[in-house]
C-alpha cells in the first residue's frame, strides 16, 4: 500500500511539474510539426565541377531509398538514438539477398573499414600482405601503419592481376587482397582464374586469408566474371568485401561488408558495429532488396563508359577493358599536368597512381551527358584535333 | 507527446508505413517486416530508452533543415559533399575556438577513444582508467592485449584524480572522462588543470585523453573545458560527441582536439571517409546553432533535477549528476533492476563494475518519460527501499 501511495503523489508532482514547464514542452511540441520536412526539396545549390574522381554514381541512390531514410528519420527522434540493434537488422537483410546466415555478414563504416579489420586480424610484422602492385591502396596503407610487410605484386601486361606471381608471393603471408574488377586499372580476372588461385594458395599458403574485394561487382559485363561470394561462406580461409559506395550510390552513407565464414567473420569484425550511422543502415535495409535498380545503373554505366572508351580509343588514347565506373587510359603524358588543365575547366580526375602516373589517367563514368561534357574538356586539353562524339 | 521511440517500420517498404504500433506491437517487428527482419532486440521492444545517454528529442530545427537538403548528395564521398568533411572540421574549429588543424573527426568518439589507446599505450605502458567509467578505452586496451591499472572512484563517484596521477607513472595513457560516465560527477577546471600538470611533470611520456562527452549538459559553475589544456600540451587531447546534447547518437560524429602533431595521427589512423554525408551537413548546423544546445541543457536540467528529486524521495542516493543520467544507489544489483524494469518496457543502463550490485544508471529523458519510468521504477525499487524516506534529504551532500 505505501508503494501505492508514493506512485500517485510521484505522478501528481510531476504532472503539474510538467505543465509548468514552459521551454521544454515547446520543444518537443515544436518537433510534431516537423512532420514531412525531410519530404521538401533541399534549397537549390550552385553549380560545381563534373566529380570523375571518385568512382561514385552520379545518380545517388535514388529517390525510393532516399525516401526510407526520410522516414525512418521522422521528425528527428530516430538521429539521436544509437543504431546498434539495427546493424542486426541490417545483416539479417543482406544475408537475405544471398541467402546465406547472418552471422556469414559483417558490416563497417564503407568497406574501407572491413578491409582495414582484415589486414589488422590477418597480418603481423611477420605475417605480410600480398596485395597488386596498383590496386586499392586502403589494405596496404594500413600495413603500413601497423607495421606489416607488403609484398607489391607488379601487374601483367594487359594491367591485370598477375595471380600467378600472387600465389606465388603468397607463401607465408597472412593476407592476399584481390581487388576483383581491379581499382584503378578496371580489369577483371575471370571467375576459373580465380578459383585456380584460391585453390593454390590454400595448397602453398594454408595459414593465409584470400581477401576479395568485389566492390565494382555490380559494374562488370564479361561473362566470366564470378562473385566468390558462395565459396567464401564454406571456406574460413576466403572472404568478400562488397560496398554500398559504388552501383548502390551510397558513397556518402558510408556502409560497406564482409561475407564469408562464420569463424572468419567473427573474427574480422573486432571493432563492432560501433561506426555504422543510422541513415547509412536504413538506406542499405532499402538498397539491398532492389536489384532491379543495380541493373539498370549497370545498363546506364555501361552505354556510358563505351562511349568514354570509344571517345579515347578514336583520341588514339588506349583504355584497358573496363569492367567498372571508370576507365583506365594511356594518355601518354604525366597524369596530373592532365588533371590540372581539366580541373582548370570543371572536370575532375583521379588523383595519381604509381608506378603509371606518367601515362595513365584513371577517369570515372558519370552520366552520358556528363562524358560528352568531360571528353570536349579532355579534347581540348589532350589537343585532339577531330574528338569523336 | 507521444513516447519518443524509434522504429524502422517506415523504412522497409510504404505499405508497412501504415500499420498502427499497436499492431505491431502485438504482432512483434517480424511479422511486420515480412521474410528478413532478424529478431527485435531489446531497444526496438522497449517503450522508454533510458539505458544509453541519448538526446530524446534527436537534433534541432536548423539540423533537421540541413539535414534536408543534404539528400542530394548521399551518392558523394563525404570529401565532396557540401559541406564536406573538411568544413565540418572548420564549424567544429570556429565552435570550439581552435583551428581546424587543431580538429582530428571520429566516426563518433568511440573512435577517436579507441584510437587514442591503439596510439598512446603498448605492452610496456599500460592504460590508466577509473573504475567505473566509460568502458570503450579498456576494451580496446584489452583488445589489444595492453595492460589496464584501474583507479576506483571515490565515495561520491568522483575519479579520485590523486590516486589516477599516482597511477599514471610510466602509463602509456591515461582516460578522464569529465563528467564521468556512469557517475555523472565532474571535476572543476582548476582541479583538471592541477592534475595535467602533474602528470605532466611527473610522466610527461603519458598520454592524457580528457572526455567530455557531457560537456553541454554540464551546470555546475566550477567546470570548465580541458580544450586550453590540450591545445597547450603535447600527448594532451579532448573528445567530444555529437551524440549526446546535439541529439545525433544515429548520425556518427565525434571530435578530438589538441596540438597539430597529435591531430595528424589522429587523422592517419582514423577509418578513411568516416563521416556520413548527411551526418556532415547536419552537424555542420548543429555546431552553427548553439542557441538550440543551450535550450536542450535547460531542458535537460529540469528533466534530471524532476528525476534526482523523484529518487531521493524514494530515498535512494542519487550522484550529482552533471550529465543526461543519474547514477543511484538502488541498494540491488543493476542486472535485476533492469531486468524488472525492462519487463515493464522501460530500458536503464547497464552494469558497471565494481558498482553494478549496489548501483544503476538512469538517462534522462523527456519529463513525460520519466514521468512514466518513474511509475514503473517505483513499483519495481518498492521492495527494496533502503533507508526511511524522511532522511532521503539529509542524504544530500553540501556543494
Amino acid at each position: 500500500m505505501p508503494r501505492k501511495e508514493a506512485d500517485m503523489s510521484f505522478t501528481r508532482r510531476a504532472f503539474v511539474k510538467a505543465v509548468g514547464i514552459g521551454g521544454a514542452s515547446l520543444l518537443a511540441a515544436r518537433r510534431e510539426a516537423w512532420a514531412g520536412l525531410l519530404r521538401a526539396p533541399g534549397p537549390a545549390r550552385p553549380p560545381r565541377p563534373l566529380l570523375l574522381h571518385n568512382n561514385e554514381n552520379p545518380l545517388g541512390p535514388g529517390e525510393a531509398v532516399l525516401d526510407s531514410v526520410r522516414r525512418a528519420l521522422g521528425t528527428g527522434g530516430p538521429a539521436g538514438r544509437y543504431p546498434w540493434e539495427d546493424v542486426a537488422q541490417l545483416h539479417a537483410a543482406i544475408a537475405d539477398r544471398f541467402g546465406v546466415a547472418p552471422e556469414n555478414v559483417v558490416t563497417g563504416c564503407g568497406s574501407t573499414q572491413v578491409l582495414r579489420e582484415a589486414v589488422q586480424t590477418f597480418t603481423s610484422p611477420a605475417k605480410p600482405l600480398v596485395a597488386g602492385q596498383l590496386t586499392y591502396e586502403e589494405c596496404a596503407g594500413y600495413a603500413d601503419l601497423i607495421g606489416t610487410p607488403v609484398r607489391a605484386v607488379a601487374l601483367d601486361r594487359a594491367l591485370k592481376l598477375d595471380l600467378d606471381a600472387m600465389a606465388e608471393a603468397a607463401k607465408g603471408a597472412g593476407l592476399v587482397f584481390l581487388n576483383n574488377p581491379n581499382n584503378p586499372t578496371a580489369t577483371l580476372v575471370s571467375g576459373d582464374a580465380v578459383d585456380r588461385f584460391i585453390e593454390r594458395v590454400h595448397s602453398t599458403a594454408p595459414d593465409a586469408v584470400v581477401l576479395i574485394d568485389e566492390a565494382y561487382h555490380d559494374y562488370v559485363t564479361d561473362a566470366s566474371h564470378r562473385s566468390q561470394v558462395p565459396r567464401a561462406v564454406k571456406d574460413p580461409r576466403l572472404v568478400v568485401a562488397r560496398t554500398f559506395s559504388k552501383a548502390h550510390g551510397m558513397a556518402g552513407m558510408r556502409v560497406g561488408y564482409a561475407v564469408g565464414h562464420p569463424e572468419t567473420i567473427k573474427r574480422l569484425g573486432w571493432e563492432g558495429p560501433n561506426a555504422l550511422n543510422v541513415a547509412g543502415i536504413v538506406a542499405a535495409m532499402a538498397s539491398i532488396k532492389d536489384q532491379a535498380r543495380l541493373e539498370r545503373e549497370s545498363a546506364r554505366n555501361t552505354e556510358a563508359r563505351r562511349f568514354t572508351i570509344d571517345w579515347f580509343a578514336k583520341a588514339g588514347f588506349a583504355s584497358t577493358d573496363s569492367q567498372t565506373n571508370f576507365v583506365f587510359v594511356d594518355i601518354g603524358r604525366p597524369a596530373k599536368a592532365f588533371r590540372d588543365a581539366c580541373r582548370e575547366q570543371g572536370v575532375l580526375v583521379a588523383r595519381d597512381f604509381p608506378p603509371l602516373e606518367k601515362s595513365h589517367v584513371r577517369v570515372s563514368i558519370g552520366t552520358l551527358d556528363e562524358m560528352k561534357q568531360a571528353t570536349a574538356v579532355f579534347g581540348r586539353v589532350l589537343a585532339v584535333k577531330a574528338a569523336a562524339a | 507527446m507521444p513516447v519518443s521511440r524509434r522504429s524502422f517500420l517506415g523504412a522497409i517498404s510504404p505499405g508497412t508505413a501504415a500499420l498502427s504500433p499497436a499492431f505491431v506491437a502485438a504482432r512483434g517487428r517480424e511479422a511486420a517486416i515480412a521474410g528478413s527482419a532478424a529478431a527485435p532486440g531489446p531497444r526496438a521492444a522497449a517503450s522508454i530508452l533510458l539505458d544509453s545517454n541519448e538526446n530524446p528529442l534527436g537534433p534541432g530545427p536548423a539540423t533537421m533543415e540541413a539535414l534536408r537538403g543534404a539528400f542530394v548528395d548521399a551518392g558523394r564521398y563525404p570529401t565532396n559533399a557540401r559541406p564536406s568533411m573538411g568544413d565540418l572540421r572548420e564549424a567544429i574549429a570556429r565552435r570550439v575556438s581552435v583551428k581546424p588543424e587543431n580538429v582530428a573527426l571520429g566516426a563518433g568518439s568511440w573512435e577517436l577513444l579507441r584510437l587514442g589507446v591503439r596510439l598512446y599505450t603498448s605492452s610496456s605502458r599500460p592504460l590508466v582508467t577509473a573504475a567505473p567509467t566509460f568502458e570503450q578505452p579498456e576494451k580496446m586496451a584489452e583488445q589489444l592485449g595492453v595492460g589496464v591499472r584501474r583507479v576506483s572512484v571515490d565515495k561520491d563517484g568522483r575519479l579520485d584524480l590523486d590516486a589516477m596521477a599516482r597511477a599514471a607513472r610510466w602509463g602509456g595513457l591515461v582516460f578522464l572522462c569529465n563528467p564521468n560516465n556512469p557517475t555523472s560527477t565532474v571535476h572543476p577546471a582548476r582541479a583538471v588543470a592541477d592534475f595535467v600538470a602533474r602528470v605532466r611533470q611527473e610522466s610527461p611520456d603519458t598520454a592524457i585523453l580528457i572526455d567530455e562527452a557531457y560537456h553541454d549538459y554540464v551546470t555546475d559553475p566550477g567546470y570548465a573545458t580541458a580544450v586550453p589544456l590540450a591545445l597547450e600540451h603535447p600527448n594532451v587531447f579532448v573528445t567530444r560527441t555529437l551524440s549526446k546534447a546535439y541529439g545525433m547518437a544515429g548520425m556518427r560524429v565525434g571530435y578530438a582536439i589538441g596540438q597539430k602533431r597529435t591531430i595528424e595521427s589522429f587523422g592517419r589512423w582514423a577509418i578513411t571517409f568516416n563521416q556520413n554525408s548527411l551526418a556532415v551537413a547536419a552537424a555542420v548546423a548543429s555546431l552553427d546553432d548553439p542557441g538550440h544546445i543551450e535550450a536542450e541543457r535547460a531542458r535537460n536540467t529540469e528533466a534530471r533535477a524532476f528525476t534526482t528529486r523523484f529518487f531521493k524521495d524514494l530515498g535512494f542516493k542519487v550522484m550529482d549528476s552533471q550529465a543526461n543520467f543519474v547514477f543511484v544507489e538502488i541498494g540491488r544489483a543493476a542486472r535485476g533492476f533492469k531486468e524488472d524494469c525492462a519487463r515493464r518496457g522501460i530500458l536503464v543502463g547497464r552494469e558497471f563494475p565494481p558498482l553494478h550490485m549496489t548501483h544503476a544508471r538512469v538517462s534522462i529523458g523527456t519529463i513525460d518519460e520519466m514521468q512514466k519510468a518513474g511509475v514503473v521504477i517505483a513499483e519495481v525499487l518498492g521492495g527494496s527501499r533502503p533507508v526511511p524516506a524522511g532522511s532521503a534529504h539529509d542524504s544530500r551532500r553540501p556543494r
